[in-house]
């Protein structure tokens, strides 16, 4: 998986050093001079009538591409083809909702197959459903939408004070806990200041410390 | 809402947000902070357009000879499209703690829409665990006001975001919004005199590195491997 990841940081490693140039070009079309062909007017066909030429048009220039980025990131064909289908299909679904205001086309179809792709892959690596790409990057399609406020879970509050339990310890116990992790002194400094053998001493942390950890154990 | 940090996440953090090369621990973090952040958000929008060159101009046109694209079209074009913004959550994007309840950025509401289990631990600490993927512990935490985390160091590097309230430490002092990267070189003890509720990304397990807290050391790392088993199956 690490691969993976460090995979899509360099596919993309160029990408700052561009930050500087991107901005004029961006709503310039890049294929075409006629700009009724530009990706950005293509994709307000899609929106506005349900272009079926100009999604063709579309699904010709990036379906490549993102089958590219689906193989870099899964190298799984079926994954790959998985990632295309969905992608595409984000777009044609939310191509009603793109205007000039969200970037260009590029980007826009860029940033909802980086979010397929996000979830593509948790299901491959069999993480948590807890969040979706939509949740991570709310900009796709719903920026500002309305919260609705609900009482949240309960505060269940499990106390485990370290504190208390120390000062359950026997008291010989205690005070070779104290000398060593309150007052950070070497074994030997300890064994010196409580004037006791290096072996009791050290019998004595072992002891202390164990029954430390299963109070401490059984709250965690 | 708009609230003017001070402290934002690293350009590489924003960069590998905006490219979707991080884990979905830390996407989730950055996410809040950039909901919050009018900077942030600028940035991100210029780092996705560059991001979107770089993918056009360095990905080779592979053609996927499985696909089957007329095929593929003709079934893409079946759905109906999506006419309006209405994808509105059902979140709850609210934690109450105490006297007052404070309202979450929507990928942190998200996160504890199934509930949280607060731990009491040592120093007036209240954590909630949740588990994300199997590279990070994610962690709510809400600090008591004269509250103060034992002085520890990271294996790898710790990501706070401010919430509520305020905390401090030998760098600086920290509000909502404030995003504050610690690394392993960092040794730092967090303290928060009004009260902090915060959500943190660790990397890695932390090493308490005094006092009784070290005590609890053997029980961090258990619980990291747990909460990064746990996400693996
Ligand atoms: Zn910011």
């Amino acid at each position: 998986m690490e691969d993976v990841v460090s995979g899509a940081g360099s596919m993309l490693m160029g990408s700052l050093a561009k930050t500087k140039s991107v901005k004029q070009p961006a709503s310039v079309p890049r294929v075409s001079n006629d700009v009724s062909d530009s990706d950005e007017q293509l994709l307000i066909a899609v929106g506005n009538h349900q272009d079926r030429a100009a999604f063709n048009a579309l699904f010709s220039r990036f379906s490549n591409k993102i089958y590219a980025m689906g193989m870099k990131l899964t190298r799984n064909e079926q994954l790959s083809h998985d990632l295309v289908q969905e992608a595409m299909l984000t777009v044609w679904q939310k191509a009603p909702l793109y205007d000039l205001d969200r970037g260009t086309a590029q980007s826009w179809i860029f940033t909802l197959t980086r979010n397929r792709c996000f979830d593509i892959l948790r299901k491959m690596k069999r993480q948590p459903a807890t969040v979706s790409a939509d949740d991570i990057w709310p900009q796709e399609g719903d920026i500002d939408s309305q919260l609705v406020h609900e009482e949240a879970g309960t505060m269940e509050v499990e106390v485990s004070k370290i504190e208390s339990f120390y000062g359950q310890l026997p008291a010989p116990q205690r005070a070779v806990v104290e000398q060593i992790y309150i007052h950070d002194r070497t074994h030997e400094e300890a064994a010196a200041v409580l004037e006791i053998p290096l072996g009791t001493l050290k019998s004595r942390l072992r002891l202390g410390v164990g029954k430390l950890r299963q109070m401490v154990g059984t709250e965690v | 809402m708009n609230i003017d940090a001070k402290y934002h996440p690293t350009p590489e953090q924003l960069e590998g947000y905006a490219e979707g090369s991080l884990a979905p621990g830390m996407n989730v973090v950055i996410s809040a902070h950039v909901e919050l952040c009018a900077t942030c958000r600028q940035s991100i929008s210029e780092l996705e357009e560059a991001a979107s060159e770089e993918w056009l101009r360095s990905t080779p046109d592979t053609r996927a000879s499985s696909i089957n694209f007329s095929a593929m079209i003709d079934s893409i074009v079946d759905h109906p499209q999506i006419k309006n913004d209405d994808t509105t959550s059902d979140n709850v994007p609210e934690i109450h703690m105490l006297d007052h309840s404070v309202t979450l950025p929507r990928a942190l509401a998200k996160v504890a829409s199934d509930g949280l289990v607060w731990k009491q631990l040592a120093g007036g600490i209240n954590q909630a665990t949740v588990t994300l993927d199997d590279q990070t512990q994610c962690e709510f935490l809400y600090m008591k006001p004269g509250s103060q985390v034992p002085v520890h160091k990271h294996q790898g590097s710790e990501v706070t975001l401010v919430l509520d309230g305020s905390f401090e430490d030998e760098l600086g002092h920290y509000k909502p919004a404030d995003f504050v990267v610690r690394t392993a070189k960092d040794q730092h003890q967090p303290a928060s005199e009004e009260g902090c509720l915060c959500f943190a990304v660790l990397d890695s397990p932390l090493t308490f590195t005094k006092g009784l807290a070290r005590l609890l050391n053997p029980f961090i790392r258990y619980r990291f491997r747990r909460a990064t088993s746990a996400a693996a199956h």
